[in-house]
């Protein structure tokens, strides 16, 4: 059973059980998948350095569009020249947190140092988009209406479990980012 | 597994926000700085998340970056930085790479 993060003098340390790790970890991975590149990195050498991907399109997938999301509003042209110079390396950076963050899994005690928890809540982060994507939650309303969503049994469908699954990220990266504040104090 | 929102910790909630004096993001604007860059809100991302994330990578007091997180909260956007372009430009991406919505432009563009 979980108990959270919390912040100690060695560092954010948590204990997860052999199934959250499992849970966590196949959240990650199905993220990660989303984020791999549809294209290979631009066969211009000059442009692979730099990051440019002149392939680059605003992406078909709501829950993508999300997690790599227009960076200039009400103007599509700039917006689509901002994600050809930045997306690539967008989708690496969040592709290093959420593997990282993989890695810290394969340990049953957690113990975080700063870097180490900052990966971990993007990747909790990114995890929670996707699903909130999935759930369809667009509103602060919507989001409001699944907060009585905690005990597996009302997990009767699909979407009952998501909303289960959803719950608890947000708990879990709610205990971080307290134990992450506190040692900011 | 035992499940548990903390509540009031999401983004989503509104207890507790009616003393909060409201940001003026005019003064975060500054005669030679010509862009901006504004975060945008959603009901996903949590406040203590939101605030961290001001805090670490703009290195704001605690004080303002919650002010700035409760106007994304309550206003639905707020200007959390300004400067060159360059630097709006790399504000925007590293805000992405947290989860936020950002966007950068002209101060003077509506």
């Amino acid at each position: 059973m979980a108990t959270g993060f919390k912040s100690t003098r060695k560092g954010i340390s948590a204990s997860l059980d052999a199934g959250e790790r499992e849970l966590l970890r196949s959240l990650f991975a199905d993220v990660l998948n989303m984020l791999e590149p549809e294209t290979p990195a631009d066969a211009d050498p000059l442009a692979a350095m730099v990051g440019l991907d002149t392939s680059a399109r605003v992406p078909d997938d709501s829950a993508l569009r999300r997690l790599l999301p227009d960076g200039v509003h009400g103007d599509d042209d700039e917006a689509l020249e901002f994600r050809r110079l930045t997306e690539r390396s967008l989708r690496e950076n969040k592709t290093a947190a959420l593997r990282a963050a993989s890695v810290l899994l394969e340990s049953k005690q957690l113990l975080l140092n700063a870097d180490q928890a900052q990966y971990f809540a993007r990747a909790l982060n990114d995890v929670r988009l996707v699903l909130a994507d999935r759930l369809g939650l667009e509103t602060d309303e919507d989001t409001e209406r699944l907060h009585g969503i905690t005990d597996p049994s009302q997990a009767r469908d699909v979407d009952g479990y998501l909303a289960l699954v959803y719950n608890f990220i947000t708990w879990l990266q709610e205990t971080l980012m307290q134990a992450m504040i506190r040692s900011l104090l | 597994m035992t499940l548990s929102t903390a509540p009031g910790a999401v983004l989503s909630t509104s207890a507790g926000t009616d003393t909060l004096e409201r940001t003026d993001t005019e003064s975060l604007v500054g005669k030679d700085v010509p862009w901006v860059v504004i975060v945008w809100n959603d009901p996903v991302n949590l406040m203590s998340y939101v605030s961290y994330v001001f805090r670490s990578y703009f290195g704001y007091s605690e004080a303002k970056a919650n002010k700035l997180m409760m106007e994304v909260h309550e206003q639905g956007k707020s200007v959390v930085a300004a400067g060159s372009r360059e630097s709006a430009e790399r504000d925007t991406t590293a805000m992405h790479s947290f989860g936020l919505w950002a966007t950068f432009q002209k101060t003077d563009e509506p």
